[in-house]
């Protein structure tokens, strides 16, 4: 898994848990109280999945800390060393 | 200086022999440090796991929600005393629930918990044009299904169930979600 996909996955998590917020507090004040554990289940999985697609990213980011790969913008990839 | 903090020092520091580093001298280089792409993918992450964890106390409060039942037959009032065109207003299923019962110009009996849906102010009948008002920030809602059509609530009012029994009308269950 590429680092673009990481940012891709967490942003889809993003999205994903602010529909389910909102669903959730609709379910709950509606007393719909089994749909209510439905969307917060789901919330919670996306949670988990950011959290370990983060850990994911972390490790392929601050790894690539010897090469040096200049892109477009001419910057010499030297920020891609671990701080 | 020898007592330098070594990040001062180092390749991103003030001192740095970096050619970049120079070449950038004007640019704040601490907001460079905190403001980039890597604490911002961090914080959108933060932000994901926040919003998906804050959905927690709602699941806590609905498996306490799922063991209650709020069906209960209680007295309103006798149907004589509450002619067409007027309205009377009661608690149900608590005595923290206020509720608005309607005899409609039609003669139909309809019931709602009458805190409004928007900001919980109490909703009164309208008689002449045969809707629910909430006179604090003007909502409207529809006699016959309690759903909003004017102004700021988003949410039906709770329908409550009603029955006459010997000229006597009771409530005796309560809808969150209806029509
Ligand atoms: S409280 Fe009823 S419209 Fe705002």
């Amino acid at each position: 898994m590429g680092k673009k996909t990481c940012w891709g996955i967490i942003f889809v998590t993003i999205a994903i848990n602010v529909v389910m917020l909102q669903w959730t507090v609709e379910a709950w004040l509606g007393r719909e109280y089994e749909i209510t554990l439905v969307y917060s289940g789901v919330a919670v999985v996306s949670a988990f999945i950011a959290f370990f697609t983060l850990l994911q990213w972390r490790k392929l980011e601050y790894k690539t800390g010897t090469e040096k790969k200049p892109d477009a913008s001419g910057q010499s990839g030297e920020t891609d060393q671990a701080v | 200086m020898s007592n330098d903090c070594p990040k001062e020092r180092g390749r991103h520091g003030k001192k740095s022999k970096s050619d970049m580093v120079n070449l950038t001298g004007n640019i704040e280089q601490k907001d460079d440090m905190t403001l980039n792409r890597r604490a911002f993918l961090k914080t959108a992450a933060g932000a994901s796991m926040a919003l998906g964890l804050a959905t927690v106390p709602f699941s806590l409060r609905a498996m306490v929600g799922l063991a209650e039942d709020d069906t209960e037959h209680v007295e309103i009032v006798q149907l004589d005393q509450l002619p067409r065109g007027e309205s009377v207003t009661f608690n149900y299923p608590t005595e923290n629930d206020p509720s608005i019962l309607v005899h409609t110009n039609d003669g139909e009996l309809v019931a709602y918990n009458s805190a409004c849906t928007h900001l919980m102010c109490p909703v009164f009948y309208e008689k002449e044009s045969e809707t629910l008002l909430c006179p604090c920030h003007k909502g409207y809602f529809d006699l016959k299904s309690g759903h909003p059509i004017a102004g700021p609530p988003q949410r039906e009012l709770p329908l409550i169930e009603v029955e006459v029994i010997n000229g006597t009308v009771y409530a005796t269950g309560r809808q969150y979600r209806h029509g």
